[in-house]
């Protein structure tokens, strides 16, 4: 059995959170957005410039006949829209090659992540939640954890032990009983090494299984959750787990959720993600891993 | 078929046919294999060919179009009542015969505990069911339900159906 310090113990080796990453959650943790900061940190990134011109001269911001440059398109996006793409690259690049453990193909992790943003944001907006980018955030953050665990564990030997998985536990019964740990425990303590507030990793902490009333509860706890099972049922990011998550009948109840409201909220994710993907010129064709 | 858009014949890669989520593809290629990864809630379906050697496959993901009339016309095969006459009518224009269609579904799994409040998983099955019942259609595998994830493959040369889970395969056609 490992303990998380254990875990987090090789940190150094995983991905660094992103300068540009700590600094917008920060921007969304108190509601601010300073668009000369973000310039600043697009001008030093090629990609990110890129995919912000990408943006600001696509379709989905009306069509105009004119070609926008980094600047310009910088202002016509806006802030918020903004935070969003460079979250969206700088995630991509942390997830990047990572998911092998949990049987999922290369580029499922960032699907799974920014898919999972995507539902949040579109349920936050829908019930009028104050906070739908944290929402966005948090959901893209939610399995960060899979990172530590495989990086600590290796991908064969977490292979080994998910072929024996017991059918009717959830995953993260599974996870605790061969690991003594779960990766969304595991991603709220490497949230809080990386410095983010602790609302934020209690949202990685808590995105399969929120605490149902004070203290603990938070709305915004149970829109990530939420929009984890949207994400299962959309097909996205399913690996080994398989769909072995519960949806808290406190969530469905809160949020109104029924089936009609569900598939909705599915389809929509769905077409989001693949309108991202269509104007980043990313193939949802995953490479089979060997 | 349909529509010549690339987001409905699947993507090669690697030398395999694949097929994505709301996306199906057919082909008479018999040296390539189609393959759809990572079949929760929503259901592959594969068909086959045996004289004319054509193969198809499609991976829905909700049972019926109603729901969103714009998504169904842009995507036709993410739902069952749209997808799967358009996987059939591509193997038709390839010349297949439906007499001779050897079809499997694979997939359609639940979360946990659903009660049955959503049984988006198991309304897949009920509503696929139903199609290929109205339309004389018998399914000669069928590997769905649980809570797993399943990854499909149809070789085409000889139409085998391989479902993969944690690692492990087996063939769900011929049996």
């Amino acid at each position: 059995m490992a303990a998380v310090a254990d875990i987090l113990e090789n940190i150094d080796s995983l991905p660094a959170l992103p300068t540009s990453v700590m600094r917008i959650t920060a921007m969304l943790s108190d509601g601010t957005s300073d668009l000369g900061e973000i310039e600043n940190v697009a001008r030093n990134d090629e990609a990110l410039s890129m995919a912000i011109m990408r943006y600001g001269n696509s379709a989905l911001y009306g069509r105009s006949g004119k070609v926008f440059n980094l600047r310009e398109s910088i202002v016509r996006l806006g802030g918020k829209a903004l935070l969003k793409i460079v979250l969206e690259q700088k995630v991509a690049k942390l997830f990047d090659g990572a998911g092998e453990a949990y049987g999922l193909q290369r580029g499922d992790l960032w699907r799974g992540a920014v898919g999972g943003a995507i539902a949040a944001e579109e349920i936050a907006k829908k019930h009028r939640f104050q906070e739908p980018d944290l929402c966005f955030l948090c959901a893209m953050l939610r399995d960060v954890g899979k990172l530590a665990m495989e990086s600590h564990f290796g991908a064969e030997y977490m292979t080994q032990v998910f072929s024996h998985l017991e059918p009717g536990l959830t995953f993260m019964e599974c996870e605790q009983s061969a690991f003594g740990t779960e990766h969304a425990e595991v991603g709220a303590e490497l949230a809080l090494r990386w410095g983010l507030p602790e609302r934020i990793a209690d949202a990685i902490r808590y995105h399969h299984e929120p605490p149902a009333e004070d203290p603990g509860h938070d709305r915004l706890f149970d829109i990530v959750h939420a929009a984890d099972i949207i994400c299962l049922w959309a097909g996205l990011a399913i690996g080994s787990d398989g769909l072995q998550y519960k949806l808290a009948p406190h969530v469905r109840k809160d949020l109104g959720l029924d089936r009609k409201e569900a598939e909705a909220e599915i389809t929509t994710t769905w077409g989001r993600l693949r309108e991202l993907e269509e104007m980043m010129g990313t193939s949802p064709a995953r490479e089979a891993r060997a | 078929m349909g529509s010549p858009a690339a987001t409905y014949t699947g993507t090669e890669v690697g030398g395999k046919i694949v097929v994505g989520v709301a996306d199906l593809a057919v082909t008479s290629d018999p040296s390539t294999t189609l393959v759809t990864y990572a079949l929760g809630s929503c259901i592959g379906v594969t068909l086959y060919d045996p004289v004319a050697k054509v193969a198809g496959m499609l991976h829905f993901m909700l049972p019926n179009s109603k729901l969103n009339a714009d998504k169904a016309k842009a995507m036709p095969a993410m739902f069952a009542d749209t997808g799967v006459p358009m996987l059939f009518k591509a193997a038709y224009d390839l010349g297949a015969e439906k007499r001779r269609l050897i079809v499997c579904a694979v997939g359609g799994a639940e979360v946990l505990a659903d009660d049955g409040h959503f049984k988006i998983g198991s309304r897949n099955r009920t509503f696929l069911r139903k199609i290929f019942w109205k339309n004389n259609i018998l399914l000669s595998g069928d590997d769905t339900g649980g809570s797993i994830s399943r990854t499909l493959s149809l070789v085409t040369a000889d139409g085998t159906v391989v479902v993969r889970h944690k690692g492990k395969e087996h063939v769900l056609w011929p049996q």
